[in-house]
């Protein structure tokens, strides 16, 4: 099993290549900013949507059922598929307002097709990963994370 | 010995029984040693009790009329209730096997058996199961909520309880309600089961930060020259179904990747000959673990509260779960030679308080305690009189809760347009025309985190929050369930379709009789779930403790008769009433 320690060395070793969402920073000021469809999010950073994905079972999601807290989601992918043929990693929550969450590009160097992080997710929704390959397939896989109300039940 | 006139004259005229020493057993047709009876098999046996609640005295506690479950889950172990379940396990109605595992005529029943659990008959089962098969070959376990939720585990926290348990002499240990102590006295506790021999294990708790393990995740034990691995798991949604605060830092959940590294370094580094999962994580869920974790044997479950009089065979792994409130042990003979289970026996004992002798040096262990709490809590006052059954178990409405609702109505001058009560499944059973005491109401209400708070809330927050929890009870993937059943809903009539879309379940709602708006804003009061922001709770008016409200109730309307008929119309399954299990 990985630890989170273990990744953080991997990570300094092999310089995972990381952009973060912007998140409010990039809302132009005064507009209102309009929820983003996952077929839109999709087709702006893939340029195809849903139905351009094929599901895969070689990735491999990990994510909570139930979110302990929607800030704060730890989520995990790794593929069975050779890192020289991987060129990114995309994740999205589909249900987020914007759904794009993290691009992740890997080289060689990596080892392996291994990600993690925490994401952050405004409700229950599925939290998808992409894997762009090389030959520019993509291919996909999803887990349900809940987000429960609580606290005034 | 608990016995009315009536069930004396039919006993005396019937079965001649009053010269019989214990009239329990004429009538019950049954003794001490038809319950005990067990033919033995094999090298192992696992004996446990899950969900005691602390219930360290008997009581009385029906199953549920309803057990309402999504179609894919229908009809399967942890979703089958009444009649049902006394034709799926081939039950004969009226006997004391029905009278433990079904609601079938329970308070008729219930003056014929008596009460059911207690420290001192549990521990009268287990020692007679130990000394029949000696000490070696056992290993005895619980499976969790077994600290608090009454007066006596709650305000002793929990230290009663361990007593007993170290006096019992348990191995293993799970977790769930028992983590509301917080960490500190958790801990403490941990280390006191330690001192008699007992450890918790748990696989599914990590640190949050650092994802590491904060317990030991399993145990390798010989017995008898069978080599065991034992895996536990506490419950993986205590920190969301439960305030936060008293698990801060530790992260949870099912892990179920992680539960398969572990079967398999089991395997396959110790080369044990068996795999055991002590679990608090409900029978529907460890069903579906069974299914895809691989290597398991025998999955010993807990949380749910269900009976199963027969082990469920999922592939090779059986799943077994020995109910709720002390009213159950288990013991499952286990027939192992190298790494193969060739044969089994399992049985539930009933703990027919009745028809069991006592321990006499459990007795002595919680007796101490159970004085000290007696008399400050003052548990025996009687405080009034139930005309119906209270009860708490079922999917949508119970006495006790509807009872809970006009109690905090009235207590903050009938303000209240809603009041929920939590979807526990715990508590205990008045039966009609039976005396109310103190003692109830802590049974029913005795938590860490017992204030009543008053919010407002907008007709659309009530759906949203509803709708929340339906789909924690009816998602039809168990890895998506918290295993309670629906919040109820006090002053409010609504319907449900079960099989609906998630979030779109419910359907029509009346608040007071009148149809909810979603941009009104409603008066609730909410008890039992994480406490909700300060800023939240309504400056006018003062959160204090359910059981005080309750309490001050009961003793002002002294004769207690709530509504029977449910609240909720379910649209797409059958829903049973009151009259069809309880009315005498």
């Amino acid at each position: 099993m990985i630890t989170r320690r273990d990744l953080f060395k991997v990570a300094g070793v092999g310089a995972v290549a990381l952009v973060a969402a912007p998140g409010a920073v990039s809302q132009s000021f005064g507009a209102k900013p309009k929820k983003i469809s996952i077929e839109d999010a999709l087709k702006e950073h893939l340029g195809v949507g849903l139905s351009g994905l094929k599901e895969s079972n070689l990735i491999n999601v990990k994510a909570p059922t139930i979110a302990e807290s929607g800030a704060n989601v730890p989520v995990q992918v790794s593929a069975n598929i050779p890192v020289d043929q991987v060129q990114a990693l995309y994740i999205f929550a589909d249900a987020n307002f914007n759904p794009w969450i993290t691009t992740v590009e890997f080289s060689p160097m990596n080892g392996e097709v291994f990600f993690a992080t925490r994401i952050k997710l405004a409700k229950t929704s599925p939290v998808r990963a992409v894997i762009k390959m090389k030959d520019g397939s993509l291919l996909t896989a999803s887990k349900e994370v809940k987000v429960t109300v609580g606290g005034c039940g | 010995m608990h016995l009315t006139r009536r069930d004396f004259l039919e006993l005396a005229i019937v079965t001649g029984a009053y010269l019989s020493t214990n009239p329990v057993a004429a009538l019950a047709k049954m003794k001490y040693e038809d319950i005990m009876r067990f033919k033995p098999v094999g090298n192992v046996t696992l004996i446990f009790t899950t969900d005691m609640h602390a219930h360290l005295d008997p009581l009385y506690f029906a199953e549920p009329m309803n057990l309402l479950a999504p179609k894919q889950l229908q009809g399967k172990p942890g979703y089958i209730t009444g009649m049902d379940f006394l034709k799926y396990y081939k039950i004969a109605p009226g006997t004391l096997e029905a009278y433990f595992t079904s609601c079938v005529e329970f308070p008729k029943l219930a003056e014929k058996f008596g009460k059911m659990g207690g420290a001192e008959y549990i521990a009268s089962v287990i020692k007679h199961i130990v000394e029949e098969r000696g000490r070696e070959k056992c290993l005895i376990m619980d499976g969790g909520d077994t600290w608090t939720t009454t007066a006596i585990g709650t305000f002793t926290e929990g230290k009663a309880v361990v007593d007993w348990m170290n006096y019992v002499g348990y191995d293993y240990f799970v977790a769930h309600w028992d983590f509301t102590f917080g960490k500190d006295i958790f801990l403490k506790r941990i280390e006191d089961l330690k001192k008699g021999g007992c450890e918790f294990i748990t696989h599914n708790v990590v640190d949050e930060l650092w994802g590491e393990l904060v317990f030991k995740p399993y145990s390798i034990r010989e017995v008898n020259g069978v080599k065991l691995g034992i895996i536990g798991s506490s419950f993986p949604y205590t920190p969301i179904a439960n305030p936060r605060q008293f698990v801060e830092g530790w992260s949870f959940g099912i892990r179920e990747d992680q539960l398969q590294q572990f079967v398999n370094e089991l395997r396959e580094q110790h080369k044990v000959d068996a795999v055991i999962f002590l679990t608090h994580n409900g029978l529907p869920l460890d069903l579906k673990i069974a299914e895809v974790v691989k290597g398991i044997d025998v999955i010993i479950s807990g949380h749910t509260h269900d009976v199963t009089p027969q082990a469920v065979r999922v592939g090779k792994t059986l799943v077994v779960i020995a109910g709720s409130h002390g009213k159950f042990v288990g013991r499952l003979d286990l027939d192992i030679k190298n790494g193969r289970i060739r044969n089994y026996n399992f049985k539930l004992y009933p703990v027919a308080s009745n028809l069991i002798p006592p321990d006499k040096g459990a007795r002595k262990v919680v007796e101490k305690w159970r004085k000290q709490v007696a008399d400050k809590y003052k548990l025996d006052e009687e405080i009034g009189v139930a005309e119906v059954m209270l009860y708490k178990r079922d999917t949508f409405f119970s006495t006790w809760d509807w009872l809970v609702g006009e109690a905090i109505n009235d207590y903050y001058g009938g303000d209240l347009d809603v009041v929920h009560s939590p979807g526990y499944r715990w508590g205990t059973t008045v039966l009609p025309g039976q005396k109310i005491t103190v003692n109830h109401v802590y049974d029913y209400t005795a938590i860490t985190y017992p204030n009543v708070y008053v919010l407002k809330r907008t007709g659309k927050d009530l759906l949203n929050i509803w709708e929340d929890v339906a789909d924690n009870v009816f998602n039809p993937d168990p890895f998506y369930q918290q295993g309670g059943d629906m919040t109820r809903i006090w002053n409010v009539e609504y319907e449900i379709e079960i099989n609906g879309p998630q979030y779109k379940r419910i359907k029509r709602v009346w608040i007071g009789g009148k149809p909810l708006k979603e941009n009104k804003e409603y008066l609730i009061a909410v008890y039992g779930g994480p406490p909700p922001p300060p800023d939240a709770i309504h400056p006018d008016y003062k959160p204090v403790p359910v059981y005080d409200i309750l309490i001050d109730y009961i003793k002002k309307k002294k004769n207690i008769n709530v509504r029977t008929k449910p609240n909720v119309k379910v649209l797409d399954a059958p829903y049973k009433t009151y009259d069809q299990c309880y009315k005498v």
